[in-house]
């Protein structure tokens, strides 16, 4: 054999050798040992995937046969994408998404590598000393922003992880991706429980449940979920984050959400991404996507109008119980911030929300202290 | 300090109610309540706190802050069966008004707890490694053509077996209450390094030349029942991935300085055994804690083991260590320096097929379940037969 490329055209399966069945009382005898035709059997000898300043990277192994992406993976086992395909390999069952259009994004495998550059711990990456000594009534309330989030990282781990195994194999990118998204909300649940229970011993009240619901239970499709998770809660969660980033009580506070910020905006990344593609690919979703928004947008500001996390945040913002009137002037300028930068996004994606928007969703953009949702404050705060 | 907060209000804050304005200011603490409830605030979700920031406080000199160093991390305050529906993790306070999300399939302790998984989890974490960059791919120089061939048979093989570790536990996650988020934890973990695994191989494969080559002929042709696919009990599933399907490429992979061309893949195969054998303690561990709190299922778990056994010793596809598969045929080359010297390598792929049988055995054993080898059940006669030959 040299080594000479020979991209070989892919064979088909009926054109695929046939194997014959072991023959463990004379392993000798099996063609393996003395056939080395196998050896011959690669769709494109000669690959050699390049090395960057990045490594060998995923992105960068995706040449030749390699990196021919189909528009749909009819394979229905678990081969790798370009492997030489065997006959008679046996189907396994579930339903996979095969259409690219339903899981892909450019961006998966830099968004995968980037995650795992970009590795970080909880346990020893937050200066959990500094958190220390709160004053009471913030360290309280601190313990309850912890807890919901901590919550909502577990069911995101939930969603995401029920998708994994739907996706197709020849799309293996994204399932590296979200594998990494799987982590990273394991760990937004994990790192808020221990800032939870750091000084108290016991969490707080668990989040109402309204936006988890509709994401555990969306069956539409991936796409459908992916953009209510990534590109709308998602959006919330990350101006929360970044909120946190900017106003959290203590080092450890700000630090641990610093690390959550660039997690979520990984997967904001690929949620717009994605829908963008799939929206791309196949538009007549724009209007059937718009008006499932709509109920997506409800079940989030049901959650978002629940008075104990809004308390929560108009406290740790605002430094104490005595602040929260201006704290909670940093709560509604958070609705806003994260409101606009999520119809931003779906303008970019490809949807215009303008005209779906509900009542309820329009009062986000409110200035504040003019938001008639926690009368008291708003009217001190004004 | 030790003070305590006082409980707000006579209202409950479960149930999302109207506030009540009822507190009386007896302490700093209940000023400031009334201060908030006077401006309109409800603030009927501040709880009592028992404990505030006393000696309860983890050694953070010890590796940070761990999982299994906060309250309730105590495996006897974990509950042995679970009602919760809502999916709030353990210890959340639970409100009325949220809905039930959760149906959870595994929702009793002894079907899923180990003693470790917190452990297990927080060391996956800071041993995370990367493909890219962590393995010395500049080592890799060009092979000759049957080594490049036979490694990148291999890469192909456990590139598509990396599939399955990574997608039957990730479909669990889902299934488990997260009362018992330790294991959860702890799949999520192992979802991330079969990830990483199936990638460090594909690159292999596409870095020197050979691409990759015929998949596995055989791969997933038991799709009917007793196979870990298609396992619907967690411990059942658990017994034949972590304990014989991953103790079996762990055998392979703490081999790997005998197959490996390069530093490049002595560190890979060096980095995989590390997160594999994570794989491996978890699935003896669970199997150990199910078989003292539940031994009414251990006539139940040797059945799945003399399942596991019969894969070990007659799916041969599923392992190359093994006779007569393809994959073999790689392995031998690998190990025998060439395919002009496959006899050779064929009695290392021997050797290595004996420690896979002996560390299977071993761990049997440690997880409580070593009488099978004692009272002749026929699959661990026949493991035993392999480990003495």
């Amino acid at each position: 054999m040299t080594t000479q490329s020979r991209q070989d055209e892919a064979p088909s399966h009926d054109e695929a050798p046939q194997q014959s069945g072991p023959d463990l009382s004379s392993p000798l005898a099996a063609s393996y040992y003395t056939d080395f035709s196998w050896m011959k059997r690669s769709r494109q000898w000669g690959t050699r995937a390049p090395r960057g300043p990045g490594g060998v990277t995923l992105d960068g192994i995706n040449i030749g046969v390699y990196g021919d992406l189909p528009d749909n993976w009819d394979e229905p086992s678990r081969m790798p994408r370009g492997a030489y395909p065997v006959s008679g390999a046996v189907p396994l069952g579930p339903a996979f998404i095969s259409q690219k259009s339903r899981q892909w994004a450019d961006h998966a495998p830099h968004l995968y590598e980037e995650s795992i550059s970009r590795r970080w711990s909880t346990a020893t990456d937050v200066p959990w000393e500094t958190a220390r000594d709160l004053p009471h009534d913030v360290e309280l309330a601190m313990c309850q922003v912890a807890t919901e989030l901590s919550h909502i990282g577990s069911i995101e781990a939930e969603v995401v992880s029920s998708w994994l195994e739907l996706l197709s194999y020849g799309f293996h990118e994204v399932k590296l991706c979200l594998s990494r998204q799987v982590f990273e909300s394991a760990r937004q649940f994990e790192g808020w429980r221990k800032r939870a229970l750091l000084n108290v011993d016991q969490l707080g009240l668990e989040s109402p449940g309204w936006a988890n619901r509709m994401l555990l239970e969306s069956r539409v499709g991936w796409t459908e979920t992916c953009l209510a998770l990534h590109v709308l809660r998602g959006s919330y969660l990350l101006t929360l984050l970044r909120y946190l980033a900017a106003y959290g009580p203590s080092e450890a506070d700000r630090a641990l959400a610093g690390g959550m910020v660039a997690d979520k905006a990984r997967h904001l990344a690929y949620g717009m991404e994605h829908s963008r593609y799939a929206l791309g690919s196949e538009p007549d979703f724009r209007d059937s996507w718009n008006r499932a928004l709509v109920g997506a947008e409800a079940a989030v500001n049901r959650d978002e109008d629940d008075h104990v996390l809004q308390e929560a945040l108009a406290i740790v913002f605002g430094g104490g119980v005595r602040n929260m009137d201006q704290g909670m002037q940093l709560v509604r300028r958070m609705r806003r911030d994260w409101t606009r930068a999520y119809l931003a996004r779906m303008n970019w994606i490809g949807l215009d929300r303008d005209p779906w928007l509900t009542p309820r969703m329009r009062e986000n953009f409110e200035e504040p202290g003019t938001n008639g949702t926690a009368d008291a404050a708003g009217e001190a705060a004004g | 300090m030790t003070t305590t907060a006082s409980e707000p209000t006579a209202s409950d804050p479960t149930t999302n109610g109207a506030a009540s304005n009822g507190a009386q200011a007896e302490g700093p603490f209940d000023e400031l309540m009334s201060f908030a409830q006077e401006r309109g605030y409800k603030l009927d979700w501040l709880r009592k706190a028992e404990i505030w920031g006393s000696g309860e406080e983890s050694d953070l000199s010890r590796g940070g802050l761990l999982l299994q160093d906060l309250a309730g991390s105590d495996p006897a305050e974990v509950p042995d069966k679970s009602d919760n529906l809502t999916g709030r993790p353990r210890g959340t306070q639970p409100r009325k008004v949220a809905p039930r999300v959760g149906n959870y399939r595994v929702r009793t302790k002894a079907d899923i707890w180990l003693r470790n998984a917190a452990e297990l989890y927080e060391e996956a974490v800071q041993r995370q490694w990367s493909s890219a960059t962590d393995i010395p791919w500049h080592t890799l120089t060009e092979l000759p053509d049957d080594i490049e061939a036979a490694e990148c048979k291999l890469a192909t093989f456990l590139t598509e077996i990396e599939f399955v570790a990574g997608d039957v536990p990730g479909r669990w996650i889902s299934e488990i209450t997260p009362e018992y988020f330790e294991p959860r934890m702890f799949l999520i973990s192992q979802v991330v390094d079969e990830a990483r695994h199936l990638d460090v191989f594909r690159k292999r494969a596409l870095a020197n030349g050979g691409g990759l080559l015929e998949r596995n002929p055989r791969a997933g042709s038991d799709v009917f029942a007793g196979t870990i696919d298609s396992a619907r009990d967690f411990t059942e599933m658990s017994a034949k991935l972590h304990i014989s399907g991953e103790g079996s490429v762990l055998t392979i992979f703490r081999m790997g300085e005998r197959m490996a061309y390069n530093d490049a893949e002595k560190m890979i195969y060096r980095l995989a055994a590390s997160d594999e054998a994570r794989h491996v303690a978890f699935g003896v561990m669970h199997l150990q804690y199910l078989g003292q709190a539940m031994p009414e299922r251990r006539e139940e778990i040797h059945s799945y083991l003399d399942e596991a056994e019969r894969g070990l010793i007659a799916g041969t596809n599923q392992n190359p260590a093994a006779n007569a598969n393809p994959s073999n045929a790689a392995l031998s080359v690998l190990l025998g320096g060439g395919k002009d010297k496959i006899e050779e390598g064929q009695q290392l792929a021997l050797a290595m097929r004996q420690r896979q049988v002996k560390e299977y055995v071993q761990r049997v054993t440690v997880a409580g379940f070593g009488e099978r080898f004692e009272e002749g059940r026929a699959a661990g006669e026949l493991l035993r037969a392999y480990a003495n030959a």
